[in-house]
C-alpha cells in the first residue's frame, strides 16, 4: 500500500553528494540559491512522474465538480445564446419539496438490494462449484457464465424486448401469461434487475474465482488434516478468507448497480412505466439531457455525489472492519 | 481497502462529470444581455454558381422503411433541381424508441457546441420553445413576408388554410408547416370480419369502439383496441383531441393556467381507464401496440397516418387496412388536433440561410407532397393535389385512408404547445399522470390534481 510519502535520500548519500561537487571557494555568494536549486532538482521527479495525471484529475473531475456545484445555483437549459439565470437555492428547494428525487433514491436502493443476489451469493456459489471442475471443463465453464457480460448491453436489451413481449414473446408463451412485463409498474423494475443481473453475474464470478485462486491451499489441507469436512473448511476457511474480495464486490454493487441498469433502463422503458424504473443516474440524465434543465441535474447531481460519499465512506469503514487477510 | 475509498469517489464523480464534461463551455460565458435577438436581416438570394453546402435535420431519417426511404430520394431530387446546394441529411442524435422524441435534445446539444444544423424538423409541440429559447430565425424577416405568403399559394395549389399558421408565432412565420396528421381510427378488417362486424361502418363513438373491441377480444382472441395518445411517448397531440372532443382543454386559451384536471379531462381518461380495465384496451407502450398492429395482433389504433406505411406494408397481402375519422364522445362532435412538425431554419450564415429557405420550398412543393402522401400517408398540405388527375387523384381515388384524414384537416383545431423554458417538464409530467390512470390503474381524479398542481409552478411566473 502507498503510504502517501516520499522516501527521503538518507543523509548520509546527501553529504557524500555534497562533498564530490564541492563549489569552488569563489562562488561562495551563489551557493544558497544553489543549493535551493539542486534540492529542488532532487524532489521534482516523483511529481514530475505524478504530474501528468493530477492534471488529468484536475481537467477531468475536480473542475467539472466545482463548475457542477456552480451551476447548482442557477437556472439555464444548455444553450450558450441564452443567460443563466441566478436563483440561489430554488433547485434545491424544488428537489426536496417534489416526489421525483425521493422516489428515485428508493427504487436505486431496492435495485442495489436486488442486485446483491446476482454480484455475491451466485458467484460464490458458482465459483466453488466450478473450483471443483478440472482442466479444459473449468474454462469452458468459465467463458460460459462469462459470456453475456461480452453481449454490449444495449445489444442484449434489444433481444430482451423480444423475449419479453407481451403477444408475441417467448417469455409469455412458455409461462403462459400475458403480463407486459416492461410496462407495467409491478414487474418493470424487476424485469430491469434481472436483466442486469444476467449481465453482472458472469464479471463477479471472475472475481470470486480470482479471490479464491489467491488462497493459500495449505489452509485447507491443513484443516482436512485437522479432520475438517468440505463444508466445514469453506465455512471456516475459505469464505473469511474471501472476504476482501466479498467486500469488493458489495462495494462495487452498492456503487455502481445505479449504472449498471442505467444502459438498460435508456433502451428498454425509459424510465417508465410512469416513473417505475427512473433511478437516480436516469433522473439526473432527464433532468439534464431530457428536459434540458442544467441548474436542476447539476443540484441533483450534487446531492447524489454527497450521499454517495457518505456511503462510500461507510462501506471503506465496515469492509476494514470484516475482512481478513491472508497476513 | 482504502483505495475502495477513491474508487468510490471517483464512481460517484462520474455522473456529474459526464454532465459538466458537455456544458463545461457555457459555466462562466457571459451571455449577453437579456436574451433579446438581434433583428435578423434578409438573406440575399445565392448568387449564380455559388456552392453551398447545409445540414437538415429531421426525425423522419431515424427510422428505416417509408420514412428514411422518401426522404433520401427527396433529398436526391433536390439535389437535382439545385446542382450547387449540398445537403447532408441527418437523423436526431439519441436512440429513443421514437426518434421524434429526440428533436429538441439533440438540437440543443448542438446548439451548445454552436453548431446547430441550418433546416430542422420540431414538433408543433416546441413551437414556443423553439422559437422563444432556441431562437429558430423569423422567416418573414429572413427571405420577406410576400415571399413566405408566396410559398403557402404554391405554384398552383396553396396550403389548406387551417395549415398555414400552425408554425407561425404573434403574427411572423418562424416554421413552415411540413407533415402532420389528424387523428386516424386504423383497423383490421380481418378481425372485423371475423368478430362479427362490418369494416364498412367502423365505430363512430368510444362506446362504439370498446363494443367492437371486445367483440373481436372475445372472437378472435387478439386485442381489441389501442389509442396512442395516453403516455409520455405519445406526447399529447392526440391528448388533446380526445379532451376538446369533450369540451375540456389541458391548459386555458391565453396559455396561462393548466386546466388538465377539469372535469372534461378526467371524464376522457375515466373513459380510456374503462376501457383498459375491461379488457377493451390491452397495457401497451407505444412501440409494442404499433408493432401488434402492423403484425395482425391488434383490432384498431387510434394513430398519426405517418404510420400509415408501415401498417399497409405490414397487411400486405394477409388482411386489409382499414380507417375511419377519429370517433367522439356520445352527441359531441369529434375534434381533432394535428400532429407533426415544422421546417425551421437555424443557420448563421446568409448563403446558407438562403439555401435553407430553398430547401424549404422545395420539401413543401406540389412535387413533394405528392412523394411524401403517396409513400408515407401523410397529408397533403396543399389539398388541391388530390382533385389533379396529373398529381394525387388516382391516388386519391384507390387510397381509402385520406378521405376522413382530409375531412379532419379542414375543420382541426392546432396542437397547443406547453409555455415556458419548462415546458418538457409540465408536458411530460401531465401525460405522465394520464398514463398512469389509464394503464396503472391509478385514480384520475386525485392523479391529474395533484401533477396539475405540482406542474402549476413551472409555468412562467408560477414560481412564488
Amino acid at each position: 500500500m502507498v503510504t502517501g510519502a516520499f522516501v527521503e535520500v538518507p543523509p548520509a548519500a546527501q553529504a557524500a553528494g555534497g562533498a564530490a561537487d564541492a563549489p569552488p571557494a569563489g562562488a561562495r555568494s551563489r551557493a544558497p540559491w544553489r543549493a535551493l536549486w539542486r534540492r529542488a532538482v532532487r524532489l521534482a521527479p516523483p511529481y514530475l512522474f505524478l504530474a501528468p495525471a493530477l492534471v488529468l484529475l484536475v481537467v477531468w473531475t475536480y473542475r467539472p465538480l466545482a463548475q457542477t456545484f456552480y451551476l447548482s445555483f442557477f437556472s439555464w437549459n444548455l444553450v450558450p445564446d441564452v443567460p443563466m439565470v441566478p436563483v440561489g437555492t430554488a433547485n434545491y428547494e424544488r428537489l426536496l419539496t417534489t416526489p421525483d428525487l425521493a422516489d428515485s433514491v428508493g427504487l436505486t436502493f431496492v435495485v442495489i438490494v436486488a442486485m446483491l443476489p446476482f454480484t455475491l451469493v451466485l458467484p460464490v456459489v458458482v465459483a466453488l462449484l466450478t473450483r471443483r471442475v478440472r482442466g479444459r471443463a473449468a474454462a469452458a465453464y468459465r467463458a460460459l457464465i462469462f459470456a453475456p457480460m461480452l453481449v454490449a448491453p444495449v445489444a442484449g436489451a434489444a433481444v430482451w424486448q423480444w423475449l419479453l413481449d407481451p403477444s408475441a414473446g417467448i417469455v409469455n408463451t412458455l409461462l403462459g401469461t400475458g403480463t407486459n412485463w416492461l410496462n407495467s409498474v409491478d414487474t418493470s423494475l424487476w424485469a430491469i434487475i434481472a436483466i442486469t443481473g444476467w449481465h453482472v453475474a458472469g464479471f463477479a464470478v471472475l472475481v470470486v474465482s480470482a479471490g479464491l485462486t489467491g488462497i493459500n491451499p495449505d489452509y485447507a489441507a491443513a484443516a482436512q488434516v485437522d479432520g475438517a469436512s468440505r463444508g466445514q473448511i469453506t465455512r471456516w476457511v475459505t469464505l473469511p478468507l474471501l472476504s476482501p474480495t466479498l467486500a469488493f464486490l458489495l462495494l462495487m454493487t452498492v456503487l455502481l448497480s445505479a449504472q449498471w441498469t442505467f444502459p438498460l433502463i435508456d433502451t428498454l422503458t425509459q424510465g417508465g412505466p410512469v416513473g417505475s424504473t427512473t433511478t437516480v443516474y436516469y433522473l439526473l440524465w432527464e433532468y439534464g439531457f431530457r428536459s434540458h434543465d442544467a441548474g436542476l441535474a447539476a443540484a441533483a447531481g450534487v446531492l447524489f455525489f454527497a450521499g454517495f460519499m457518505l456511503v462510500a465512506s461507510l462501506l471503506a469503514r465496515i469492509s476494514d472492519r470484516l475482512s481478513r487477510y491472508d497476513d | 481497502m482504502r483505495p475502495f475509498l477513491s474508487t468510490a469517489c471517483a464512481a460517484s464523480a462520474l455522473a456529474l462529470t459526464m454532465l459538466t464534461a458537455a456544458c463545461g463551455a457555457g459555466v462562466g460565458s457571459t451571455a449577453p444581455g437579456d436574451g433579446q435577438a438581434a433583428p435578423v436581416s434578409k438573406a440575399p438570394e445565392l448568387g449564380a454558381g455559388e456552392k453551398v453546402s447545409i445540414v437538415f435535420e429531421s426525425y423522419n431519417f431515424g427510422q428505416a422503411g417509408a420514412w428514411t426511404d422518401t426522404f433520401n430520394e427527396l433529398i436526391g431530387a433536390f439535389h437535382k433541381a439545385h446542382p450547387d446546394i449540398t445537403v447532408t441529411a441527418q437523423k436526431p442524435q439519441g436512440n429513443s424508441a421514437n426518434p421524434a422524441t429526440d428533436t429538441i435534445s439533440s438540437l440543443q446539444s448542438q446548439m451548445s457546441v454552436g453548431k446547430p444544423p441550418d433546416v430542422v424538423q420540431l414538433g408543433f409541440s416546441d413551437l414556443d420553445f423553439t422559437v422563444n429559447q432556441l431562437k429558430a430565425l423569423p422567416l418573414d424577416d429572413l427571405v420577406g413576408k410576400d415571399v413566405v405568403q408566396k410559398n403557402f399559394d404554391g405554384a398552383k395549389y396553396p396550403f389548406a388554410e387551417r395549415a398555414r399558421t400552425l408554425g407561425d408565432w404573434n403574427g411572423k412565420t418562424y416554421g413552415v408547416p411540413f407533415v402532420f396528421s389528424t387523428p386516424m381510427l386504423y383497423f383490421n378488417s380481418a378481425l372485423f370480419e371475423q368478430a362479427g362486424l362490418d369494416p364498412a361502418k367502423p365505430p363512430a363513438t368510444w362506446a362504439e369502439v370498446a363494443e367492437a373491441a371486445k367483440a373481436i377480444k372475445e372472437k378472435t382472441g387478439k386485442d381489441g383496441a389501442y389509442v396512442d395518445c395516453l403516455t409520455k411517448a405519445a406526447k399529447d397531440w392526440c391528448f388533446q383531441a380526445l379532451v376538446r372532443s369533450n369540451g375540456g382543454r389541458v391548459i386555458s386559451e391565453d396559455r396561462t393556467k393548466l386546466t388538465f384536471a377539469e372535469p372534461q379531462v378526467t371524464e376522457v381518461v375515466t373513459a380510456m381507464q374503462a376501457m383498459v380495465k375491461d379488457g377493451a384496451m390491452p397495457n401497451r407502450t407505444q412501440m409494442q401496440a404499433v408493432e401488434a398492429f402492423a403484425r395482425g395482433d391488434l383490432g384498431m389504433i387510434l394513430e398519426s397516418s405517418a404510420l400509415q406505411g408501415t401498417f399497409a406494408k405490414g397487411a400486405g397481402e394477409k388482411w386489409k387496412l382499414g380507417a375511419a375519422a377519429m370517433p367522439g364522445f356520445e352527441g359531441k362532435p369529434a375534434v381533432p388536433t394535428n400532429s407533426g412538425a415544422a421546417l425551421f431554419v437555424f443557420a448563421k450564415e446568409p448563403a446558407k440561410q438562403r439555401a435553407a429557405w430553398e430547401l424549404i420550398t422545395f420539401l413543401t412543393s406540389e412535387q413533394a407532397y405528392t412523394t411524401i402522401a403517396t409513400k408515407i400517408g401523410y397529408l397533403p398540405l396543399r389539398t388541391g393535389l388530390v382533385d389533379d388527375p396529373a398529381a394525387l387523384k388516382p391516388w386519391a381515388d384507390a387510397n381509402p385512408y385520406l378521405k376522413p384524414n382530409l375531412e379532419q384537416l379542414a375543420r382541426m383545431e392546432p396542437w397547443v404547445s406547453m409555455p415556458g423554458p419548462n415546458y418538457l417538464q409540465i408536458r411530460d409530467g401531465m401525460m405522465e399522470a394520464v398514463e398512469s390512470a389509464v394503464f396503472q390503474g391509478a385514480d384520475p381524479a386525485s392523479t391529474l390534481t395533484a401533477k396539475q398542481g405540482e406542474l402549476a409552478k413551472l409555468l412562467p411566473g408560477g414560481r412564488g
